[in-house]
């Protein structure tokens, strides 16, 4: 069920422990915070804060330590895998630093690979998208084929292609140059104010100061919000 | 969904081409062998029944000696070691349960390109017992008559009432009575005399090679055998049972069948553990993309099959190979097990068809959905987060 609020995502006292051996790393510890529908928050910090995790605790990739979080209304840990994994494939749609296109796939049907594990017919929504993010001549090409900028508009389009309410993307212009990262940043930029929540995990500063919010993390603490 | 994953595990095995030719060779040898060997096993006891079918009787009465050995001449035809006395046909004949004693003196003489020119002397008897014979013109009935089998007819170019000299014995004309439609088997390349006529050209007045027994119901078999044994001239004689026989040579074959069968075996295990190695580390490598393929939505259930089809394709096309190349190679092999053998009948010993390809392609796949299991298994418990890493 949809909160009554607007929220979309809320964390409460989320902690990540991983062990190695016998030692004991809080990547993240007591987060919490809350996020609207149709908000740009950018999540920032050093190397190593916790960032990632956050996000994979968001999207449903892994599952906190202690702690709760509820997206568009449902406790994600307390789901099963198969639900969890139906919850990413319905709420939320993933950005990459590496892309994580399958070169095995056309640049289409890479944007289709979703709708396929959601048993859902996209053809035209595909083309929309690809149209969208303007690769639509390149719709028959092998990801080889492509520059890193058409690459991860490929990869937004494919994220977009279930439409998400949520768009998780880790460091989206991480391996772009300047102009590449520019066109992400301004496509984000326009999803947003179509109406889609976006949530970054990102060192560029261009797009961190892009978003509505900062959540600024260090060593797995929240440390500030800051409003943009 | 089925067609964009099949698609998916296609292209996915050729990314390591050189590694999924290896595996599909592995597989292929194996598979190959399987096929080859079922074949053989089809073929030989097909071809065993065929013949002892074709020779009519239910049990041959030779000289004392090998009766294995005498069986596989009275099949083939060659010259024979000994014989027997004509006397003990009759007392054969008189043996209760006896349907019908046909007495054969059997005689191979040979060309000098090598050609087996086998001759036998017949009575009318040996009709009640190759049920299956079908003659153009006349069965002989007096001296320098022939009954020319179809493939000796054809080779020599004879027909129905020409004269001809019998190659490899000089001086001797025989004239054409009749011919034997094909029978498809040794009958098709022999010459049948009258049995006086060919005791005469042989030189052996008042002898046999041997007897072919039709008994009146071959439930009683081990009676009637009793009673040839136990008849007069049954110390003189070998009475062998053909079903008995049969068996036999069948028990001989399976110890070649069962070597065979366990490097088979062998084989397809150890393609299999090559497969479900080759398959592991492809999984390996394709760590972040199992990843990637969770994070849009693909459930564990889809990376298992995802990665199981993709071991079934490789096990499957092994197999189409493996049975195409075993019926390209079945006359090589055929070749090479005749001459090792102790007994092989005439027709193809081993015999592809589509039932045993369908067969092993089956086999195949059920080896591949177990060599598949374990990398389908790892590639689908990945947790997301750590294979993004």
């Amino acid at each position: 069920m949809k909160s009554v609020d607007n929220v979309v995502l809320r964390a409460e006292s989320l902690t990540k422990i991983y062990r190695r051996g016998v030692e004991e790393v809080r990547a993240l510890d007591g987060v919490t915070f809350s996020i609207e529908e149709g908000e740009f928050v950018s999540i920032v910090g050093q190397s190593g804060s916790g960032k990632t995790t956050l996000l994979n605790l968001i999207g449903c990739m892994d599952t906190p330590t202690s702690g709760t979080i509820e997206i568009d209304g449902h406790e994600t840990s307390r789901l099963s895998d198969r639900q969890s994994t139906r919850l990413r494939s319905e709420k939320i749609g993933f950005v990459f630093q590496h892309f994580g296109l399958i070169p095995t796939l056309s640049v289409e049907e890479n944007i289709m690979l979703p709708t396929l594990f959601a048993r859902r017919a996209a053809k035209g929504k595909a083309s929309e998208l690809l149209e969208q993010v303007g690769l639509s001549h390149r719709h028959k090409h092998r990801p080889h084929e492509l520059s890193g900028g058409e690459m991860q508009r490929v990869a937004i389009a494919r994220a977009l292609i279930n439409s998400p309410a949520l768009l998780l993307a880790d460091e989206p212009t991480g391996n772009l140059d300047s102009t590449n990262g520019e066109a992400i940043l301004r496509l984000f930029t326009d999803l947003n104010r179509a109406g889609l929540t976006i949530i970054v995990v990102t060192h560029n500063p261009a797009l961190a100061d892009a978003a509505h919010r900062q959540l600024n993390l260090q060593d797995g603490h929240l440390l500030l919000e800051s409003q943009l | 969904m089925l067609v964009t994953l099949l698609k998916m595990a296609w292209r996915n095995l050729f990314r390591r081409r050189l590694r999924t030719v290896l595996t599909l060779a592995g597989v292929s040898v194996a598979v190959a062998a399987l096929c080859s060997l079922l074949s053989f096993q089809q073929g030989y006891q097909n071809g065993m029944k065929g013949e002892l079918e074709r020779l009519g009787a239910h049990v041959l009465v030779v000289p004392k000696g090998c009766p294995y050995d005498a069986a596989s001449i009275a099949l083939h035809g060659a010259s024979w070691p000994c014989y027997l006395k004509e006397a003990y046909l009759t007392q054969v004949k008189r043996t209760e349960g006896v349907q019908t004693a046909a007495p054969v003196l059997m005689n191979a003489n040979y060309t000098e390109s090598g050609e087996a020119i086998v001759t036998l002397g017949v009575t009318p008897e040996i009709l009640a017992v190759k049920k299956n014979w079908l003659i153009a013109g006349a069965f002989p009935t007096s001296n320098g008559e022939v009954l020319v089998g179809s493939a000796f007819a054809k080779k020599h170019n004879l027909v129905i009432g020409q004269t001809f000299d019998l190659p490899g014995s000089a001086g001797i004309s025989l004239k054409v009575c009749g011919t034997l439609a094909p029978t498809q088997g040794a009958d098709d390349t022999y010459l049948h005399l009258t049995l006086a006529d060919a005791q005469r050209l042989m030189k052996r007045p008042g002898e046999l090679t041997h007897i072919l027994v039709r008994l009146s119901d071959p439930n009683e078999m081990e009676g009637v055998v009793g009673a040839l044994r136990a008849c007069e001239a049954g110390m003189e004689m070998n009475i062998v049972p053909l079903s008995h026989l049969f068996n036999t040579i069948q028990e001989l074959v399976n110890s070649m069948r069962l070597l065979l069968g366990s490097v088979a075996l062998i084989a397809l295990f150890v393609a299999g553990a090559a497969v479900s190695n080759t398959v592991m580390m492809a999984v390996s490598e394709r760590v972040r993309e199992i990843g990637v393929l969770r994070a849009v939505g693909a459930s564990k259930g889809d990376v298992f099959a995802l990665i199981l089809l993709e071991t079934l394709m490789l096990c499957l096309i092994a197999g189409v190979i493996g049975c195409l190349a075993s019926a390209v190679f079945a006359p090589f092999i055929e070749f090479w097990l005749r001459n090792r053998l102790p007994f092989s009948p005439t027709d193809t010993l081993v015999k592809p068809s589509l039932t045993l390809s369908l067969f092993c392609l089956l086999l195949t796949g059920i080896f591949g959905a177990i060599a598949g299991m374990l990398p389908s298994w790892r590639a689908a418990k990945l947790v997301p987060a750590l294979s993004m890493k």
